[in-house]
């Protein structure tokens, strides 16, 4: 009854979507799975109307439609429970329940709180949720809030004629088995009245519960299986299942790290939060990558390192010297380089030119009495340009108007001038075209070559096993499994993936 | 020639239209005697727009400059007999550890400089209520003439007023450009994340900006009593909405990271010019806030960059 055919979206510099046909069935219950950048949440938006598709055709019941936003994709029935819930915490459950739809309740422009409860018990009874409507929502457990968000969606009900279609983004992510489980019934049930997409990352929850699983990779389906007909390896193979070249990590360049000479300890390290018992080493030359799903706990530990969190148990030591003050100016004076996952925010100062952004780290290196020696600034950011092969006009140039590649090689030759040998990149490789991430690999190579230690967070799994001396899966804040990964024995995606999820 | 890069012309070409503009009204007005004269009388101003002009380029905002200014009259024409030049001395100090004082309120406790300057100002007003008995004082006109006269007399046709604002003007474009408490202050302007993961004192950075702006709304606030040979509890009121105009439509928006010093200069040469075009037209002095008020909502408008803006509260 709902379809896509041939879908298809881009971006600039991106083909996120290529031709996707995509299909519901009344009653179904949909599986969408795919790794991070594959296509899904940009599939899921195109279905609930965020974006409008640059191809193909969207049909209801055999009839073309075209959504301008998620309002009107609404009122043909297709409702979004979002990851991040999109309810407001300090309004009562039934305001949130019907907020924008107020207006059925309203007698003589004051709103009839009775009738609207009256109404919210029964929205809230299809999910199975005795509680009183009138309650904050910030009051409720995190499990009763997504079914409250639930509810909400399933007012589509009384206000559409014809179907309903309901998105589930990640909706177990932080819930506890027995709440999956009473979720899992709950949608069961209601497949008599809705069907069903549901994206989930747990592989064996999207195995059970999905009457079918399209699976994504690219920006295209690569297949869809039917219920019981494939094992969860099956599906990961094909998720993942690109022959990767090995000289693409440049990995014939890999070399022994020197294990004697240790940069970074983090011992029995816990932040607040679910992070706990973090133990880890780092050593000269050593690539070592944080592995595990969005939110596991890898960029807080970069952070710590950092000196921008700062623990409450365990100790943090860099070169020997034991971190007391936890600031990041005092991790940049032992050597530390943080290169972070939002670039153009953190990365970058846009509005300030290349010489400035390269010397914002080591200001008291090419200052004198607080007065700056600009023409030393500008002589390093030359001989950067130069070394990096940086495409800017000059040492001038604005930062914020480089392309994403080049404004990444900035941020490294900050760092790597200030002759930090410690590297902790988050996501280095992050919307950045083939070439520019060819250059981070050779760059991180020379690195290791100079002694360097540096801490990854790859945006890949084949980029993580491909670049890194040693693998920490990160699952739920803690580290589960280290994996040795020399060239030539280093371990599979599946192996990671078992521990990952 | 596309509008956005014409953009960081657009002050002193406002200057340059609306000095010719008055000038066709009135040729005498293009005298050098009279353009000195009318940039002479608004120094007082111009420093504290100077000062301002530190707290907005990192983004945030110095609503104490005026109270600041009142009070240091007070200040001033208190400690004059006893202290002599250190008077002046103290003058600055007391501003500058005031701003100081704001700065840390916006840093450490996290409450944002409009409302943390606000309080800092309150405190002010009150304490030069304290010290005057909340009536005005006069200075001993032989005593001020014979320590600080040579700041108010004139050399040629030139007011001694604009040495002293070319004098500070310069050291605040030193600061500004050539040091790394300029280059760190630019960074917090426009990124103040990316600055913090670089390593940056971030806090102190912010705290030597309010810093800046408390000591030099303390030396206008000085230069002003000296000029008037006296301090009351609301003598400067009237100073911070064309202070804050000044730095607006020269070219530093509320969002921070560009502008500067030099454009807080043509600022201030557009407001003296718009205050000088309203006696013209005839409008009253009582009604020339209602005029700023306009203009500084107009320069806010045009300015602000609304990329770095998601909500406005």
């Amino acid at each position: 009854m709902y379809e896509l055919k041939a879908v298809d979206k881009k971006f600039p510099g991106v083909h996120a979507l290529k031709a996707v046909d995509f299909q519901v069935r009344r009653g179904e219950i949909v599986g969408l799975v795919g790794e991070n950048g594959a296509g899904k949440s940009t599939l899921m938006k195109v279905i609930y109307g965020a974006y409008q598709p640059d191809g193909g055709t969207i049909t209801i019941d055999g009839r073309t439609v075209r959504f301008q936003n998620p309002r009107q994709a609404m009122e043909k029935g297709i409702g979004m429970v979002f990851q991040e819930q999109s309810l407001i915490p300090n309004l009562t459950v039934m305001e949130n329940i019907f907020l924008g739809y107020e207006a059925q309740f309203v007698r003589l422009g004051r709103i009839n709180w009775k009738t609207m409860a009256a109404a919210a018990r029964a929205q809230l009874a299809k999910v199975k949720l005795d509680i009183d409507p009138g309650m904050v929502t910030s009051k409720l457990s995190f499990a009763q809030r997504q079914l409250v968000e639930l509810a909400k969606v399933l007012t589509l009900e009384e206000r559409v004629d014809g179907d309903l279609v309901i998105l589930l983004d990640e909706p177990t992510s932080v819930l506890a088995e027995e709440e999956v489980k009473l979720l899992f019934q709950i949608v069961r049930d209601l497949t008599s009245r809705a069907s069903f997409i549901f994206v989930s990352h747990r592989m064996d929850e999207v195995m059970e519960l999905s009457d079918r699983i399209y699976v994504m990779k690219d920006g295209a389906v690569v297949d869809v299986v039917g219920r019981g007909t494939s094992s969860v390896e099956d599906i990961q193979k094909k998720m993942v299942g690109r022959n990767v070249d090995k000289d693409y990590y440049r990995e014939p360049r890999q070399k022994p790290y020197d294990a004697a000479r240790e940069l970074v300890r983090l011992d029995g390290v816990g932040l607040p939060g679910r992070i706990r018992d973090i133990t880890l080493s780092l050593h000269a030359g050593e690539v070592l990558c944080l592995v595990g799903t969005e939110g596991s706990g890898r960029e807080a530990i970069l952070r710590t390192i950092f000196g921008m969190l700062t623990p409450i148990t365990g100790t943090v030591t860099i070169k020997g010297q034991a971190v007391r003050a936890f600031a990041p100016q005092a991790a940049v004076a032992l050597g530390v380089g943080y290169v972070p996952r939002e670039r153009k925010v953190e990365g970058i100062v846009a509005g300030m030119n290349v010489f400035e952004n390269m010397t914002l780290s080591q200001l008291g290196r090419y200052s004198t009495g607080g007065v700056l020696r600009v023409g030393a600034e500008r002589a390093l950011a030359r001989d950067w340009i130069g070394k990096l092969a940086i495409k800017a006009h000059s040492e001038t140039a604005d930062c914020g108007n480089l392309s994403g590649g080049n404004q990444q090689k900035v941020v490294l030759a900050k760092w790597r001038s200030g002759g930090s040998d410690i590297m902790l990149l988050d996501h280095p490789t992050r919307g950045l075209d083939i070439g520019a991430k060819e250059d981070v690999y050779d760059m991180i190579r020379d690195m290791c070559d100079d002694g360097v230690g540096v801490v990854l967070v790859a945006d890949t799994l084949e980029e993580a096993i491909g670049l890194s001396h040693t693998i920490l899966v990160v699952k739920d804040g803690q580290i589960r499994k280290s994996f040795d990964c020399r060239p030539g024995a280093k371990p599979a995606l599946f192996d990671l993936l078992h521990y990952m999820i | 020639m596309d509008l956005h890069r014409l953009k960081p012309h657009f002050p002193w070409i406002t200057l340059v239209a609306l000095i010719a503009g008055v000038g066709l009204y009135d040729p005498g007005f293009l005298k050098p005697e009279n353009l000195l004269a009318l940039f002479g009388d608004i120094v007082p101003l111009f420093i504290m727009a100077l000062g301002l002009t530190f707290a907005i380029y990192i983004g945030g905002i110095d609503l104490s400059a005026q109270s600041m200014a009142n009070l240091i009259t007070v200040v001033a024409t208190v400690t004059l007999a006893s202290l002599g030049f250190g008077a002046a001395l103290l003058c600055v100090l007391v501003g500058v550890l005031l701003g100081a004082l704001s700065g840390y309120i916006t840093t450490r406790l996290f409450v944002p400089s409009f409302i943390s300057t606000l309080a800092v100002g309150g405190v002010c007003i009150s304490m030069s209520q304290w010290l005057s008995g909340n009536r005005g004082l006069n200075m001993d006109a032989e005593q001020r003439n014979a320590i600080f006269g040579w700041m108010i007399g004139k050399t040629g046709i030139i007011p001694n007023e604009l040495f002293i604002a070319a004098a500070l003007l310069l050291i605040c474009v030193f600061i500004e450009r050539r040091t790394t408490l300029g280059r760190a202050l630019k960074a917090v302007g426009a990124g103040e994340m990316a600055a913090a993961t670089s390593g940056l004192n971030v806090a102190r950075t912010k705290i030597l900006a309010f810093a800046i702006s408390g000591g030099l709304a303390a030396v206008a606030g000085f230069l002003f009593s000296i000029k008037l040979s006296g301090g009351a509890p609301a003598i400067a009121n009237g100073f911070l909405l064309p202070a804050i105009v000044a730095v607006l439509v020269g070219g530093t928006p509320l969002t921070g990271g560009v502008g500067g010093v030099i454009n807080t200069a043509i600022g201030t040469m557009i407001v003296a010019v718009i205050r000088a075009s309203m006696l013209y037209l005839g409008i009253e002095a009582t009604q020339q806030q209602m005029v700023f008020g306009l203009v500084l909502i107009v320069a806010i408008a045009l300015t602000i960059d609304r990329t770095k803006l998601r909500t406005v509260k």
